[in-house]
């Protein structure tokens, strides 16, 4: 045996590190270089597009084992996932499912290497993390989906909630993960809040040795090949997983428990996610009144104003028959005495999330054994996921993750989701409360807006001044925060006339009441229970997601 | 960006097609793939400006070293000359090991 210097992954780019983890002379790659999708929207931003699109994905074996790596080259636009990169990373997991379900095993290896959407493709960033955030969730019923994040970038932004949704996940020291990276934190809330300078401190925050120490991944391996492979071994040799998305109860709890009137070490952090546990009452402040909000206009006429069942005073959530069916609403509010003082005007914080995927997961629970699976509907108007030091120290990835699978799982399980857009639909709140439903209603409202970051950070972020990035927007629409050009990537089932948000007339509720009755008969109809509706509408074979589409095609026939 | 195009005599016929690199923050991603005829035709795309007289001087040297009868692609992120150098000259012994 000759003794050979560590290969690190940390150090490789993409498809070396796919190549690296495979077995000799087993992997071959699809969609590769030659084949050239590369990214149709970034030429006309004046941006050189790369012949893979940044994503590798390779079919091979790991120790005789069939594999797929998905990895991603965070040397390419950071890692972002734009509409070709996003749909080679969902479509491999696609076929991959298909293969499963027809009882031939393969096992997805995600290596992370992301911050995030590609902010330059924006919605398609959105649109492909939930698609491939439903196909993790389905797959994992069948195999393990082990997910990597060796560093330098690590995985963030909606890409950590994908991170999050994997049933094991081994980083390097070198690793971070969290959702929103601390320049964006820095940006949105203020340096007093985080300083994304010092650097050792983000590192004990989100770094894979604090993610450790909190319970919040399961593996830290040191930057060598075979230490990988030997932790994705031992991960498929031994699927007990820690499940952790499905601990709101431990969560909830601990979060509870927390006093927010200094800042919280990430020492003490650890401590505290370390020893999760579930307390049995949990008893939330609800005198800070109720600010209005069009979510809260909406749940409270929609469920004829009913009491909210849950115990978080920021998520209402109610049952309310009609026609016979019976339908969850379910909306995030402001309230001003908010203790995570980030997530006080309607933001999905950890609080929000974790308390979304209760309720969904109890709804499921609840018609588990029966037929008729209730209809969900989350009522959107959320201006973006909670920006703070606290979120990111405590998971907010996770939480997000958490909600993220449990309206994925619902859907799969034969609830009906209809999503219901009244107001802001932007970035991980939406993903996490909304994407996964199988329609997306929307008001055609100027006040609706779908977006992935506010102009002031994605400015920041990509370099450019906001008034470069609204130019832009115009002929690029996935980077457009209006509805409309939303709707023009074909994900929208129906764009709602003539609504008044604010205060809507009898007529227009019964309009509303008609219409999430109408989806619902709809996605009834079939027994397709994913979201390939979504790239089946005119608008998308048209033109919204043509690349997607070819993209799927490309991997179908190169698949065998 | 800047697209540039140029076309040189060659009779060296590639062995492979060969990908290296990437379009990362100064370096560039080369595409090497085997064609017919008599000239190899290399089309560039790089985010900096107002280079083309550097490229063409890089190309040119890079072509009367090797002579190799390719069609050349070239996704430019601000790799310097030197390093453009190093990325064709990689590219084109791997292109040349069949």
């Amino acid at each position: 045996m000759v003794s050979t210097l560590p290969v690190s992954l940390v150090e490789s780019k993409a498809r070396e590190r796919a190549q690296a983890i495979l077995d000799e002379g087993s992997a071959r790659e699809l969609l590769g270089p030659f084949d050239r999708f590369e990214s149709p929207h970034l030429e006309a931003q004046n941006i050189v597009p790369q012949s893979d699109d940044g994503m590798v994905i390779m079919k091979g074996t790991i120790h005789g084992r069939p594999t797929l790596i998905i990895s991603i080259e965070g040397n390419f636009q950071g890692g972002g996932i734009g509409e070709v990169s996003g749909a080679k990373f969902a479509g491999a997991l696609e076929k991959a499912l298909e293969d499963c379900q027809n009882g031939n095993l393969i096992y997805p290896v995600i290596i992370y290497d992301t911050g995030g959407v590609r902010l330059q493709e924006a919605n398609y960033g959105l649109l492909s993390i939930a698609e491939i955030s439903s196909a993790i969730v389905a797959l994992k019923e069948y195999v393990p989906v082990v997910g990597i994040i060796p560093g330098k970038i690590g995985s963030f932004g909606g890409m950590s909630l994908t991170a999050g949704l994997c049933s094991a996940l081994v980083m390097t020291r070198e690793g971070r993960l969290g959702m929103n990276g601390p320049e964006v934190v820095e940006q949105e809330a203020g340096i007093q809040e985080l300083n994304s300078k010092n650097k050792q401190f983000i590192w004990e925050m989100i770094g894979g040795k604090g993610r450790l120490k909190s319970g919040l991944v399961d593996r830290v391996v040191e930057d060598d090949v075979p230490n990988y492979i030997e932790a994705i071994e031992s991960v498929w040799s031994n699927p007990t997983f820690a499940n952790r998305t499905l601990q709101y109860e431990e969560f909830l709890s601990m979060l509870h428990e927390l006093s927010l009137d200094g800042k919280i070490d990430p020492s003490v952090s650890r401590t505290l996610l370390q020893n999760r546990t579930k307390v049995n009452e949990i008893k939330y402040d609800t005198s800070n009144g109720k600010t209005a909000s069009r979510g809260r206009t909406w749940f409270n006429v929609l469920t004829d104003h009913a009491p909210s069942i849950s115990q978080a005073p920021t998520v209402l959530v109610a049952d309310k028959e009609q026609d016979g069916k019976k339908f969850r609403y379910i909306a995030v509010v402001p309230d001003e005495g908010n203790k995570f003082y980030r997530a006080r005007h309607g933001e999905f914080g950890l609080v929000e999330a974790w308390t979304v995927a209760k309720y969904v997961r109890e709804a499921v629970e609840e018609d588990a054994g029966s037929k008729e699976k209730r209809v969900i509907v989350p009522i959107v108007d959320v201006p973006g996921q909670a920006f703070g030091y606290h979120e990111e120290l405590f998971g907010i990835y996770l939480a997000c993750s958490a909600s993220v699978e449990a309206y994925a799982t619902a859907r799969q399980q034969g609830h009906p989701i209809v999503t219901l857009v009244v107001g802001k639909a932007i970035s991980g709140a939406f993903l996490s409360h909304g994407m996964q439903g199988n329609r997306i209603l929307a008001f055609d409202d100027d006040q609706v807006q779908v977006h992935v970051m506010s102009k002031k950070s994605a400015a920041l972020v990509t370099m450019r001044t906001v008034e470069e990035l609204e130019e832009f927007a115009k002929t690029v629409p996935s980077m457009a925060y209006d509805v409309h050009s939303f709707k023009s990537l074909g994900a929208i089932h129906e764009l709602l006339q003539g609504i008044n948000a604010d205060l809507p007339s009898n007529e227009q509720l019964q309009q509303v009441k008609e219409s999430i009755q109408s989806a619902t008969n709809d996605i009834l109809q079939t027994t397709d229970r994913s979201l390939r509706i979504r790239l089946q509408s005119p608008e998308a074979i048209e033109k919204g997601r043509k690349a997607s589409i070819a993209v799927r095609n490309a991997i179908n026939s190169q698949w065998k | 960006m800047e697209k540039l195009t140029y076309t040189f005599p060659a009779n060296r016929p590639i062995q492979r097609k060969t990908h290296v690199g990437v379009v990362g923050s100064g370096d560039l991603e080369i595409l090497l793939e085997p064609t017919k005829g008599e000239e190899t035709v290399v089309e560039i795309r790089t985010g900096i400006t107002g280079y083309s007289d550097t490229w063409k001087r890089v190309i040119e040297r890079f072509m009367a070293q090797q002579q190799i009868l390719a069609s050349i692609t070239i996704n430019d992120f601000g790799a310097t000359p030197g390093v453009v150098s190093i990325r064709l000259a990689q590219a084109a012994e791997v292109s040349m090991n069949g």
